[in-house]
């Protein structure tokens, strides 16, 4: 059983082929918590995954970069020593039913917190990490534009194993030799895909791709911010409505930023945490002497994009920083979600500067 | 690590929220309910940063009892036993009025309804009042009287659905994050929003009309509004049906003389807003401490009440704290039993004094704010505050550090040693929202489950237990289980009907109804704004996103309390200018009651004559500089509109 093959696993067997994987490692999987709210947590035994399951808001990007996490524990004590303590919680895990542009969004993590430093707690938990993806058979929201990002509705490539769900049955695609390598267990209950599977496949697809209402005009606007040419008045604009939550941020799977403190023990030592942080906070980036680079609301939401869209970061991080999941259109109190923004940019081009003064700068 | 389902206890839009435990009082993880109606996969940056708030490192986790002057460590037992046996000694020697309670609305409806039990049923005092009174207690009455409920009648989501949304004197985009994104909604639907407010809020993008009035002057300009609405028959033709129509229109007889001069906003703004509210209906009239926290709070909430009647609309007054619905439903109010009944009904007294089994006294007790003046002058003998920070939150600071230091026994309950704490005889050690089980009730009298994610932290106890420990050794048993306590309310106040915790878990809490009162048109009087020569200046009290009440809990998160590091105060340039004062160098604010100084800044949207002061932590509230002036129907402190002086630090 290899990388790149495709194989049929029967919905009648999907708890058993489970359970053989979860005695090497967690399950962590969709579960329904209440009044139809899911979330991603681990799961006791294969059959509380909900498999038919949308969207979630809370991305699963928390099991490699928790939401709060304790890094390592210290004590003063004398004579002038320091004692540390390491903490590193990075059990092998496998992520089912992850959806492409999480998974997507993963491989972007992992690529920013491996070089050219590599951050030991992100890489000890992705290198345990075998993610089994869930293809798309339609948008699940209408907040979805996954398609306009290249990550989704199904995956090309970067997946461990990718599921789709044919009705009675899943196809099984092995990606990578994790992958191969979390089959193993299970692989008796696995047949080789036939035409029919790799057709229905397809249609699925074909299909997948004409159901998506919202659509981000990425390519212009990456233009017009990688070239600093948004006037200043449209990020202000924008910034004048933003509630400064943070979720935009917070729900981003691609977000990779985070704060430290320190937290005092009762018995004397310190713990230091980090948790997720926000670019759109004022504290986020003001330096010690009270000066901020980056003082105004406005001047918040053009450092996200410029984070997100803009060449010197495609370059790095080899694609731009969005992967088209709609959290931060359905998690934001206002509109400032990706496509939105785009849009209000490419209108605001027009208000603010005049077409012969564009014409002139060609 | 299981996701508890709770709903977060910073303001009252209620949203419903996940938590999962890491170790003790550590969180692992907190998201928003993508399906509750509030929440609706949104937070706002609280909700966002609300366990650090919460589970700070400095919370009190031991009773605390002065010893020498020191507060010191000491066991419940101690704790309780010396507060009961101080109680009793005042009941005894003087009488149980000499005792007196102050509620939060910051805790659960349990603890809020035992807390009221307490003080009237057991201990015999009338002197039981809430939180409220420092904050919003002026839509009570007012409401009552005009639309006959004393809460909002919209839900949130229904904001959204609005054609014409009026706000007054609130930063609703910053303290109400939810409501907020709602107007957004209902502008981008089309619904013309007009705010009335001295100072420019973040409200502006999406309004139609934004007038200013001067600061203190809003009794001016709405009774112009009601009384273009009358002369201009704007009204729903069932208006003139409505009780007190004739009364109220009459009312308006009195002449009321140049309103811009009175109050900045001239006859044709007055008139535009009349037509825009009432071309675009439904319309929904919504206010807040702006206008809840000024002399004459009580009569401009009945003419702003008068105003949704008058165009068939609904109000939805803006209170600020997570339970300030659910502490007043359930009689935390000095003049009121559960469920509003009025003390002074003979009928209802005989009610509660069955199911409490007690005899309750007919004259209304004192208010908040005369309690604590009560202290000063001996007539409290015993004082005990449950969840709020009076020290900081009361008016006259100074005055009110003073007495409360100088009442012979104090007793505080809170998360914290904040400023009244430090004062006390004895702290009670309480545990937050996230390690015990209740109810809040929201903005939409929404009643929701609020259920312990953590265990309490060291040996703090809930509120409802710390009631229930006084009880006992007061000689009265109380229900410790909130779920025992909800049935008897359910069973005894009758907009609780009905609601029960098997029901609260099966859905998204359970709304009590808004409809069913018969709306009554209240006159209004004249708006006075009074003028002083000695201080210039009005000041523009606000509360900043970043912030709730006396920061307690906002300022434990370092995330919160990193967003502004320096307090601050806003001058138009022009005023700046004409006294000579600098950007970013210190500024004193004084009134006749106090001052304090902060940092100048330069802001477009602080009108001419007003100084634009943000609540901060820590002793530096701008309530420092109001006196004991308070509206006369309602008691709540004059904190608005408030007449200072503003100079340069030498």
């Amino acid at each position: 059983m290899k990388a790149s093959e495709t194989w049929v696993l029967k919905k009648t067997d999907v708890s058993k082929f489970f359970a053989g994987v979860a005695k090497e490692m967690r399950l962590v999987a969709p579960r329904y918590l209440f009044g139809g709210d899911v979330t991603f947590g681990v799961v006791e035994s294969p059959g509380e995954i909900a498999w038919d399951y949308g969207h979630v808001i809370y991305p699963p990007k928390r099991f490699l970069l928790p939401h709060y996490e304790d890094m390592f524990r210290y004590e003063c004590g004398p004579p002038r020593r320091i004692r540390l303590e390491a903490i590193n919680e990075a059990p092998p895990q496998a992520i089912l039913g992850i959806r492409s542009c999480d998974v997507s969004a993963i491989r972007f993590q992992e690529k920013f917190f491996g070089s050219p430093i590599v951050d030991p707690y992100y890489k000890a938990r992705s290198d345990s990490t075998v993610l089994f993806s869930l293809v798309c058979n339609a948008p699940p929201k209408k907040e979805c534009f996954c398609i306009c990002c290249d990550a989704g509705p199904y995956l090309n490539a970067g997946f461990d194993v990718q599921l789709t769900d044919l009705g009675d049955r899943f196809l099984y695609e092995i990606g990578s030799e994790k992958g191969t390598k979390a089959t193993e267990a299970g692989a008796s209950m696995l047949v080789k895909a036939g035409s029919d599977d790799i057709a229905e496949r397809r249609r699925i697809e074909v299909q997948a791709d004409l159901l998506f209402e919202t659509t981000a005009y990425l390519a212009k606007a990456i233009d017009f911010i990688s070239a600093d040419e948004v006037p200043d008045e449209i990020w202000e604009e924008l910034g004048s409505t933003c509630f400064r939550c943070g979720a935009c941020t917070n729900l981003c799977p691609v977000c990779t930023c985070y704060t430290v403190d320190d937290r005092a023990e009762a018995d004397g030592s310190f713990t230091r945490c980090r948790s997720w942080d926000s670019c759109q906070y004022a504290g986020f980036t003001r330096e010690a002497s009270g000066h901020n680079p980056r003082p105004t609301f406005g001047s918040r939401v053009q450092r996200r994009f410029y984070h997100k869209t803009s060449y010197p970061y495609i370059m790095r991080d080899g694609r731009h920083g969005c992967v088209g999941c709609g959290r931060c259109i359905s998690a934001c109190l206002t509109k400032l979600g990706v496509p939105d923004v785009v849009k209000r940019i490419r209108r605001g081009m027009h208000k603010y500067l005049p077409a012969q003064d564009r014409a002139a700068e060609v | 690590m299981n996701p508890v389902l709770t709903t977060c206890g910073f303001c009252s839009c209620g949203c419903a929220l996940y938590i999962e435990s890491a170790a003790a009082a550590r969180v692992a993880s907190l998201y928003p309910s993508a399906n509750h109606p509030v929440s609706s996969g949104r937070l706002c940056m609280k909700g966002w940063n609300a366990t650090p708030a919460v589970l700070g490192v400095d919370r009190l986790t031991r009773p605390l009892i002065r010893k020498r002057d020191r507060l010191e460590p000491a066991s419940w037992d101690e704790a309780i036993s010396f507060t009961a046996s101080s109680l009793k000694r005042f009941i005894s020697d003087i009488g149980p009025q000499s005792v007196g309670i102050i509620g939060s609305a910051k805790t659960t409806n349990e603890e809020c309804y035992s807390l009221a039990r307490l003080a009237r049923g057991v201990i015999g005092t009338p002197n039981i009042d809430g939180a409220c009174r420092l904050y919003d207690a002026s839509i009570i009455h007012a409401l009552l009287q005009t639309t006959g409920t004393a809460a909002p009648q919209v839900d949130v989501n229904a904001v959204a659905h609005a054609g014409s949304i009026l706000v007054v004197g609130a930063n609703v985009m910053e303290q109400l994050a939810h409501v907020g994104s709602r107007i957004e909604d209902a502008a981008d639907n089309g619904c013309k929003v007009v705010a009335v407010d001295p100072r420019t809020s973040r409200l502006a993008p999406h309004t139609s009309l934004f007038l200013h009035p001067y600061p203190g002057a809003d009794l001016i300009w709405a009774r112009a509004l009601v009384k273009a609405i009358i002369d201009r028959k704007l009204y729903v033709d069932s208006a003139p049906e409505a009780p007190g129509f004739e009364e109220l229109r009459s009312s308006l007889d009195e002449a009321a003389g140049g309103l811009k001069a009175a109050c900045g906003i001239d006859a044709g703004e007055i008139m535009e807003m009349a037509e825009t509210l009432a071309e675009n209906p439904p319309l929904v009239v919504m206010f807040g401490l702006g206008v809840l926290q000024q002399l004459q709070s009580t009569e401009i909430v009945k003419a702003l009440a008068d105003v949704a009647i008058l165009l068939g609309g609904s109000v939805m007054p803006l209170r600020g704290q997570n339970n300030a619905q659910g502490a007043c439903d359930l009689g935390l109010v000095c003049d009121l039993l559960p469920g509003y009944a009025l003390l002074t009904n003979p009928a209802a007294r005989k009610v509660w004094e069955v199911i409490w089994d007690c005899q309750l006294p007919a004259k209304p007790g004192m208010s908040a704010v005369d309690m604590i003046r009560a202290c000063q002058s001996g007539e409290i003998k015993g004082l005990m505050v449950f969840g709020e920070n009076v020290a900081l939150s009361a008016p006259s600071t100074e005055e009110s550090l003073e007495a409360l230091d100088r009442v012979e026994f104090l007793a505080v309950s809170d998360l914290y040693l904040t400023e009244t704490a430090r004062l006390a005889d004895v702290v009670f050690p309480a545990c937050s929202f996230l390690e015990k089980d209740g109810t809040f009730t929201n903005i939409e009298r929404r009643v929701q489950r609020v259920r312990r994610a953590f265990e309490p932290m060291g040996d703090s106890r809930s509120d409802l237990d710390i009631i229930a420990d006084l009880a006992s050794a007061l000689g009265a048993e109380f229900p410790r289980d909130p779920r025992k306590v909800m049935a008897e309310i359910a069973t005894s106040v009758s907009l609780y009907k009905g609601v029960s915790y098997d029901k609260l878990d099966e859905s998204w809490g359970q709304q009590w109804p808004a409809g069913g009162a018969k709306a009554k048109l209240a006159p209004v009087s004249v708006g006075v704004a009074a003028k002083d020569e000695a201080y210039p200046f009005r000041i523009i009290a606000s509360r900043i996103n970043y912030h709730q009440q006396t920061g307690t809990m906002s300022a434990r998160s370092s995330v919160l309390a990193r967003e502004y590091p320096e307090t601050y105060a806003e001058l138009n340039e022009a005023d700046a200018e004409g006294l000579g004062l600098r950007s970013g160098r210190p500024i004193r604010i004084s009134s006749k009651s106090g001052s304090l100084v902060r940092t100048l800044m330069l802001s477009d949207s602080v009108p001419l004559g007003c100084v634009h002061v943000p609540h901060f932590f820590g002793g530096d509230s701008p309530n420092m500089l109001a006196s004991y002036e308070c509206d006369p129907v309602s008691g709540v402190p004059a904190y608005k509109a408030l007449a200072v002086n503003v100079e340069a630090v030498k």
